[in-house]
């Protein structure tokens, strides 16, 4: 053995030793939700505690004739039963939402949607609270209720939010309607019609994201304790943004920020579900104030699902204009946006459709012109991204779906005309029609080696056998290829556009090394499942030397954390990662210092070497960074501060566009409707990967959800305002038996503007699995002449396309 | 939800229309019926407990009678809250046709519901009206148009049940 080879053997085990970036390090916060020892809000119990509980409305709007709280109240072990009346002289019966909106904590004259809000009962425990809510006499005269988005701007249609009707003109501009909430449109209108009156092919649909649920497995919860000696409030709760919860708390008590502390523990999955404020959460924390003693509020899964924030339900009538080979010139998209009763989407401020317009996709069409208008219905508000950024499901199901209907109009494989216009690798930094910059991507490579993987040659081959053997009567089964190529952006975000009340969408790392050389590091992020206690410390090892099982990641905790906007949108590699590896960079500058007096030689005379700084030319003249932090509290340099910490705001100067191309190989049953996924095959482009195994078993949660999501999963409501998916009976949640197999892969385009090029995979898989899904199906029906079918795809609704097709003799 | 159904009744239709306005009778009719109480010619307040799939609920609540064309029939609507289980609307429309002695009785009921009973029962609505409707009607024939062998024991339920509701209304 030569002693190069010597020296890069010692160099591959202190480097494996860190277990850095790129390293399958085995998740170090499954060791205590493996054994069911994590800690969740519910499983806070405090002395005295006690437990409210919610009436909620059985109609979908209402006035509220007269509340009558006698009964409840005098139930034994019922505590207090507020109302709006009790909310009413604190300013407290609406509260502010992240859309610029305000939103009702408990109804005051009327009701607005199905199981919203009424009355808050706290009790000893949680069982009389829930009984004493059925005690709790509302008498309601129902009014004519709004589901059908399409007729809340009818000009008979009743006025649902009376408390804004004079108010003409909303957060984001002119309202057309009382139930109008905004307009937002960009792009070159004129151009993108002048487009579409010369096209030789164009296509119009009217696509449906159906309104669905992020539906976490644990659902939102809190528990609020209120000192009365200090005037201090302690508010531990399923906050996915733990530092805006507590900013919003401050602005809406008008309690002073710095004596409110809240602390997210635990949380089992997010999904979008926990960024909002609910109404629970203000009750729970008035209901402290008022008795002085702490208050839980747990939601249970009907609650969850009929109330707190759901997502989708964009309505996209969506063009596209092409010339006859297939290029693409113009696309052009109407979308009707139903919102609910309030609006409180969970979006940037300026951003009421929220990144809506990365809908051209991975395709650079010239010109684009799209238009997003909200509507009030009598349903329950929310409008949150789920298991995405804002709004790009639907603006990647637009597009992929769109696509797919120009290739059928145009006769053309649907792979080729999506090739045929994909931006181009040199085209990067991209600028988007619809003015988004695109930081880097390759998707001709990512494409191809999907296709050869694939085999998508052979598939479409066998396709067109089983059709003719179907035309035949030789075989009752459909098969569909469904494929979607999609762009996310991801990691809000810079502040020249994006903010949330104000705040910028900065994130946040504060690292510490301690005298011995272990690490405590705290971000502005809050993990829901994402697996930020291993990854963070893999950025840092990476970056510093340490390795990773010596550094502790703490999070969600406003008081030790430095301010974060918290996790969702994919953003807390792209923005909080960034802040630590520029935190971690800032304490390694200040080591090379310490290193260089220790060695008594010039900083520049050092160079880094995996865990130490070593004199260049003079390999065995080095100081490990445990040496160097030990040094760093012991004897530092003369005029230097003791210790080693930094800690950084990033601001982000760039979102981070991820990519990926997913195939998606499915069979169905003409006859029962039942479909089934022979192969889903995903390959992702999240640029550099921290763990990979973290990043696989993100790419199955995602994918997951998008099966999910497109094949059953619905929050449907009946005529009367009924929400009918409230349940786990009705709203499928896939478990292992109806899951397929997932097959994962990637490519790698590092983003060029990000300290360690990562770009966020946590939700792509979603985004890119929903289309890919759809299109599936649709690619199984289009020889048929079926159309385009709305999701969900479950066999019920499949059966029916069979049976309209005549398909059932 | 609509749906409609006739019975045949061994009474004639006076008999039988008299007794569709006689609140001991649809008390004892209307499926779990708790009570029932005359506020006009026209108007009652009803008590009825209801299980509909995983959720049962005592619904209080006002029944109408309307459209009253003696002997040959009216419509019996009824709206009623279950608090947080939800409400219920529901009708019937009932018209008597003679058949010699007796009459037949057809009806076509209109349902609608509401609230967590609707979100959790939805899909068994369809069954469980058939059933109450079917429950009302056997009943109400039972006691107005008693076949030979269960004569007797209704009409002394009838007597008997006239309890303190039938004497609490006499005396007011």
């Amino acid at each position: 053995m030569n002693d190069q080879t010597k020296i890069d053997q010692d160099r591959a085990e202190r480097t494996e030793k860190l277990q850095g970036m790129g390293c399958k390090r085995k998740r170090v916060e499954d060791i205590r939700f493996t054994q069911g020892k994590g800690s969740y809000v519910d499983d806070l119990k405090l002395p005295g505690m006690l437990f409210g509980d919610f009436v909620r409305s059985p109609h979908a709007h209402a006035r509220i004739k007269s509340i009558d709280t006698s009964r409840a109240k005098a139930l034994p072990g019922v505590v207090a039963v507020l109302t709006a009346a009790d909310l009413k002289p604190l300013g407290l019966h609406y509260m502010p939402t992240l859309a610029g909106d305000v939103q009702a904590v408990l109804a005051e004259e009327k009701v607005l949607f199905q199981n919203q809000e009424v009355a808050f009962v706290i009790a000893e425990d949680r069982y009389i609270a829930s009984d004493a809510t059925e005690l709790v006499d509302v008498e309601y005269e129902a009014l004519p209720c709004i589901v059908d988005p399409f007729k809340s701007m009818d000009p008979d249609a009743p006025i649902l939010r009376e408390d804004i009707q004079d108010k003409m003109v909303g957060a984001h501009g002119p309202r057309k309607h009382p139930n109008h909430i905004f307009e937002w449109t960009i792009g070159d209108k004129e151009a993108t019609d002048a487009v579409f009156a010369n096209a030789d092919v164009t296509i119009k649909e009217m696509l449906v994201d159906h309104r669905t649920h992020p539906s976490p497995l644990e659902t939102c919860q809190s528990v609020a304790s209120f000192d009365k000696v200090k005037g201090e409030l302690t508010l531990w709760g399923t906050f996915q943004a733990p530092h805006v919860i507590r900013t919003v708390v401050s602005l809406i008590s008008g309690l002073p920020e710095h004596k409110i502390h809240v602390i997210a523990p635990d949380i089992g999955g997010g999904f979008g579900n926990k960024v909002g404020a609910y109404a629970g959460y203000v009750c729970s924390v008035v209901g402290s104030i008022v008795l002085g003693v702490p208050v839980k509020w747990v939601e249970d899964r009907m609650e969850n699902l009929s109330t707190t924030s759901f997502a989708r339900d964009y309505h996209m009538t969506t063009e596209l204009a092409a010339t006859k080979d297939g290029k693409i010139q113009a696309m052009r998209v109407h979308v009707l946006a139903d919102h609910g009763a309030f609006d409180a989407c969970a979006d940037p401020s300026k951003w009421p459709a929220g990144f809506m317009n990365i809908c051209t996709g991975s395709y650079d069409i010239p010109t684009a012109h799209l238009a997003v208008d909200g509507v009030y219905t009598n349903k329950a508000s929310g409008g949150v991204a789920y298991r995405c950024s804002f709004r790009v499901t639907e603006a990647v199901f637009a597009i992929e779906r769109a696509v797919e209907l120009l290739a059928q109009k145009l006769g053309m494989d649907a792979a080729e005309l999506r090739i045929k216009n994909f931006i181009k690798a040199e085209q990067f930094p991209y600028q988007s029609a619809l003015g988004w910059e695109y930081d880097s991507g390759d998707y001709h490579t990512a494409m191809k080696k999907a296709m050869d993987t694939i085999g998508y040659k052979e598939l479409r081959e066998e396709q067109a056998k089983k059709r003719e053997a179907f035309k035949r009567g030789e075989t009752r089964e459909l098969m569909g290829i469904g494929i979607s190529f999609f762009t996310e952006i991801v990691g809000a975000g810079p502040s020249k556009n994006c903010d949330i009340l104000g705040i910028a969408m900065f994130d946040s790392a504060e690292i510490r090394i301690h005298p011995t050389g272990s690490v405590i590091a705290r971000m502005g992020t809050k993990s829901q499942g994402q697996g930020h206690e291993t990854t963070y410390a893999q950025i840092i090892a990476t970056e510093i030397g340490i390795p990773a099982d010596d550094i502790m990641i703490e999070e969600g905790n406003t008081d030790t954390a430095p301010y974060g906007l918290g996790t969702y949108g994919s953003r807390s590699t792209p923005v909080a990662g960034a802040a630590t590896a520029v935190a971690a960079r800032k304490i390694k500058a200040k080591a090379q210092m310490i290193a260089a007096h220790m060695l008594e030689v010039h900083e520049g005379d050092l160079e880094w070497d995996v865990d130490r700084f070593r004199v260049k030319g003079l390999p065995e003249k080095f100081k490990t960074m445990k040496e160097i932090a030990w040094a760093a509290y012991n004897s530092p340099p003369p005029n230097m501060e003791p210790g080693l910490e930094a800690v950084n705001y990033y601001e982000p100067p760039n979102m981070t566009y991820p990519f990926g191309a997913y195939f998606c190989v499915m069979d169905i049953d003409v006859d029962t409707g039942v479909a089934k996924t022979r192969r889903f095959y995903a390959l992702d482009d999240c640029g550099t990967r921290i763990n990979p195994m973290i990043i696989e078993g993100q790419v199955h949660g995602g994918l997951t959800e998008a099966f999910a999501c497109a094949m059953g999963q619905e929050i449907r409501y009946d005529e009367h305002g009924n929400v009918m998916g409230a349940s786990f009976m009705d709203f499928f949640l896939p478990t292992a038996v109806e899951t397929p197999h997932w097959e994962t892969d990637h490519t790698v385009t590092p983003s060029p503007h990000h300290p360690i090029g990562a770009k966020g995979v946590g939700e792509s898989p979603h985004v890119g699995g929903v289309p890919c899904f759809s299109n599936a199906v649709n690619d199984a029906y289009a020889f048929l002449g079926a159309g385009h079918i709305q999701m969900p795809h479950d066999a019920w609704r499949l059966w029916t396309v069979g049976q309209k097709l005549g398909l059932h003799t | 939800m609509e749906m409609n159904g006739s019975q045949r009744i061994e009474a004639s239709r006076e008999q039988v229309y008299a007794a569709l306005n006689d609140v001991d009778i649809l008390r004892q009719c209307i499926p779990g019926c708790e009570s029932i109480e005359k506020t006009s010619d026209t108007e009652m307040n009803a008590k009825v407990t209801l299980r509909v799939g995983p959720v049962k609920a005592s619904f209080t609540g006002k029944v109408t009678l309307s459209d009253l064309d003696p002997p040959n029939g009216y419509t019996i609507s009824g709206e009623g809250s279950g608090g947080m289980a939800g409400f219920a609307k529901g009708g019937a429309k009932v018209d008597l046709v003679p058949d010699g002695d007796a009459t037949i009785l057809n009806y076509t009921v209109s349902a609608e519901i509401g609230g967590k009973i609707a979100q959790l029962g939805s899909r068994l609505i369809d069954g469980t009206a058939k059933k109450l409707a079917g429950d009302f009607f056997a009943k109400f024939s039972e006691i107005v148009g008693p076949t030979p062998a269960a004569e007797d024991t209704p009409a002394e339920d009838v007597a008997e049940k006239k309890g303190w509701v039938g004497r609490l209304r006499d005396s007011l």
